[in-house]
């Protein structure tokens, strides 16, 4: 290894088998082979029903460093994460780790909900590979860090969620590691706990210790991170900074890419069709989903009811992460929710037979990444949809240009923003 | 403290391979393993000490139900002597001291056996989480067993007060009578270990295997058999010997058939030994298939 490098990955693999019987039957054999004392000859080949988990993964980590881990669900993070962590034997290639590695992957693995916060620090810590003495000396800094007062003596079980966790992560952080793998964990606790996780996490970086820190946050990733690795379907996709890494992400899941995925699909009672739905920046083309960071957007389709029977309607669009997790909610309608009374934010828009809309949503903050939008229209006493299209568009947030304006979304909160609506 | 945690990241270098273990000298393995287990002693203890004590947490008695259920115990032996429903014939001392202690070694035997065989199913998501020894799971276990086993053995020495009989005096040498039957009991376990993991009716196949074991073994029945065949069947039963000398030692102050003990105390250390490198050289293999 090289000065300073303090974890290699040299072209390491992992393969599994989707087909429970047949991983049975492997996993059978291999014991067998390996009780036998035979190394495998065909471990880089795949057996029937296997796949590549992790495929010819190479990183190097040095001292200080904060490598972030990114690529989509499945992609073969958390496997090559429980490599490095020595929980998965590799099949091909070599882990070299120098120094201690600390987890936090799964806190308060162990945990007995019976016993004692005092109790669970010595289980804990043991299990994490403390030694008692070691426990000893950082006792008061475990319960100082987790904050649980009078509940030291108490059963876990009595803990809050919160406090179970916030325990869990004080006894990880004194295990004092010279490697640190984060799984997206220090997005738990309150807001003020968070603090002191960022924190501290922070305070061990600059003191040399080496990170690995899995998210899907990206601007967690931009801000913390000196390199980046993309996984995706377990192959290396890119191995450099992290900014460049983001953005391959982004790329990854774009546009040409995710409208291929994800195609229309129709739902209700296909009294209203719609077509020619379109998400655009303010003053760009109609044909360009992509959109600056920041930047007003519209939000345009056409409707039409077969017979159109009622004048209270609801129309309804969704902008969702292209995971599926809903982002913003923009419904408006053709009448009042309560006769002659109408709410601060209600829009009031009569809809025609047929005509177009337009959303124009104004000041939005988003983060760069790829939505997608989902538009129905309902009657409003009724919550079935007349007629609705499920991932009717997509758009794409793009990356901003300058280190200012990263600051100014990296922390991407999205909070109702405002939009009018012109139907024609 | 601080001087200690340096002093292991500087020397401390790790590297994971595939089938590094597999690689491994048979000694190598053995000593691997043993290293691996005096450096989880911490953990060991502490697992000991979570599973000992919770099952007791939230219990009125507590720690005493150790003791409370092994009374219970002797009160129906009682009974049942007095009821003279235990009557099989004439094994030397009363019959049911010579069930007691029968049993206790066969159980013992076979929770040993049961400890070391569910020892990694246990660590469960433990396993997949965190990166530790999982000798240190079967050895908990086996904690916990012996334990047990103290206990029984206690409850029986007061049997044997109970019924008048006076140990011989090569009662000195039952603690290691048991070694064998250890050894047996946990060369088993371990194998089955790391079968089960893969293939979940590893455990009920032996388990079952096993219980028949008793009914070939002397243990409810006295060593005399008049039908040869059987005889013959029971003789080559490792069980046999290596139950019926820790019993014997304490009961009558000789071993019956000293050849056999010999050969049987042999093939368990020899299953021990090969065992522990089974399991050492697989049970990494297995992680992914909890």
């Amino acid at each position: 290894m090289g000065e300073d490098v303090v974890l290699s990955a040299d072209q390491i693999s992992k393969k599994f088998c989707r087909d429970l019987r047949q991983s049975m039957y492997y996993g059978a054999l291999d014991v067998c082979r390996s009780m036998i004392g035979r190394v495998s000859t065909r471990r880089h080949h795949l057996r029937q029903g296997e796949f590549w988990a992790v495929n010819h993964v190479g990183f190097a980590l040095k001292r200080g460093e904060t490598l972030g881990l990114i690529g989509a669900n499945g992609s073969g993070k958390s496997t090559l994460l429980r490599i490095l962590n020595g929980v998965y034997e590799p099949d091909a290639g070599r882990v070299t780790i120098q120094g201690r590695v600390g987890a936090l992957i799964a806190l308060g693995a162990g945990f007995h909900p019976l016993m004692t916060g005092r109790e669970n620090i010595y289980l804990n810590g043991t299990i994490l590979g403390m030694a008692t003495r070691e426990i000893d000396v950082k006792f008061d800094e475990i319960v100082d860090f987790a904050d649980i007062g009078e509940f030291l003596d108490a059963p876990v079980k009595t803990y809050s969620s919160g406090m179970q966790v916030r325990l869990g992560f004080a006894i990880a952080m004194q295990s004092d590691p010279d490697i640190l793998l984060v799984d997206e964990v220090l997005a738990v606790g309150d807001a003020s706990f968070q603090k002191k996780c960022f924190e501290r996490v922070l305070s061990m970086i600059t003191r040399g210790t080496a990170m690995i820190f899995v998210s899907h946050s990206m601007s967690t990733i931009e801000r913390l991170c000196t390199s980046g690795l993309l996984l995706s379907h377990g192959k290396q996709a890119f191995w450099g900074s992290a900014r460049e890494c983001v953005q391959r992400y982004f790329g990854e899941l774009g546009n040409d890419n995710l409208l291929a995925k994800k195609s229309p699909t129709k739902i209700g009672l296909g009294e209203v069709t719609f077509s020619a739905v379109s998400v655009y920046q303010d003053g760009g083309s109609p044909d360009n989903p992509n959109i600056e960071v920041g930047k007003d957007f519209i939000i345009q389709f056409s409707y039409e009811f077969v017979k159109k029977v009622s004048d209270k309607n609801q129309v309804r669009v969704w902008i969702k992460t292209f995971e599926g997790r809903d982002v913003q909610r923009i419904f408006f309608q053709e009448c009042p929710f309560i006769d002659n009374k109408i709410y601060p934010n209600e829009i009031i828009v009569p809809l025609k037979k047929a005509g177009t809309v337009k959303i124009h949503v104004r000041n939005p903050r988003l983060f760069p990444q790829t939505f997608r939008v989902d538009i129905g229209i309902a009657p409003l006493d009724i919550d079935v949809h007349l007629g609705a299209l499920a991932d009717a568009a997509a758009f794409n947030i793009t990356h901003p240009a300058t280190e200012q304006m990263y600051l100014e979304y990296g922390n991407m909160t999205v909070t109702n923003f405002s939009y009018d609506v012109t139907v024609s | 403290m601080l001087f200690l945690t340096q002093q292991g990241t500087e020397a401390n270098i790790t590297v994971y391979e595939p089938e590094q273990r597999t690689r491994m000298g048979f000694v190598q393995s053995w000593l691997g393993m043993a290293r691996n287990l005096v450096r989880s002693r911490d953990l060991i203890y502490q697992l000991f000490k979570r599973d000992l004590l919770s099952t007791y947490k939230q219990s009125f008695f507590g720690i005493f139900w150790i003791v409370i259920a092994p009374l219970i115990g002797i009160v129906s032996w009682l009974f049942m002597n007095y009821a003279g429903i235990l009557n099989p014939g004439d094994v030397g001392v009363p019959y049911p001291v010579y069930l007691l202690l029968g049993t206790t070694l066969w159980g013992a035997f076979m929770s040993f056996y049961s400890a070391s065989a569910s020892g990694l199913s246990s660590g469960g998501s433990l396993i997949l989480q965190v990166n530790f020894s999982h000798e240190a799971l079967i050895a908990q276990q086996i904690a916990q067993t012996a334990v047990n086993l103290l206990v029984n053995i206690t409850t029986f020495i007061l049997i044997l007060a109970l019924f008048r009989v006076r140990p011989q005096w090569t009662s000195l040498f039952f603690p290691l009578t048991i070694v064998p039957i250890f050894c047996l009991a946990v060369g088993i376990g371990m194998v089955v270990a790391v079968f089960s993991v893969v293939v979940h009716d590893v455990t009920k196949v032996v388990t079952s295997f096993l219980g028949l074991l008793l009914f070939l073994t002397p243990i409810i029945y006295g060593p005399r058999i008049p039908n040869p065949l059987i005889q013959e069947i029971i003789w080559w039963n490792p069980l046999t010997h290596l139950v019926g000398a820790a019993r014997d030692v304490v009961l009558y102050g000789r071993i019956e058939h000293p050849g056999g003990y010999v050969l049987a105390v042999l093939l368990s250390v020899f299953v021990f030994l090969l065992s522990w490198r089974l399991f050492f050289v697989s049970e990494r293999r297995v992680a992914e298939k909890l």
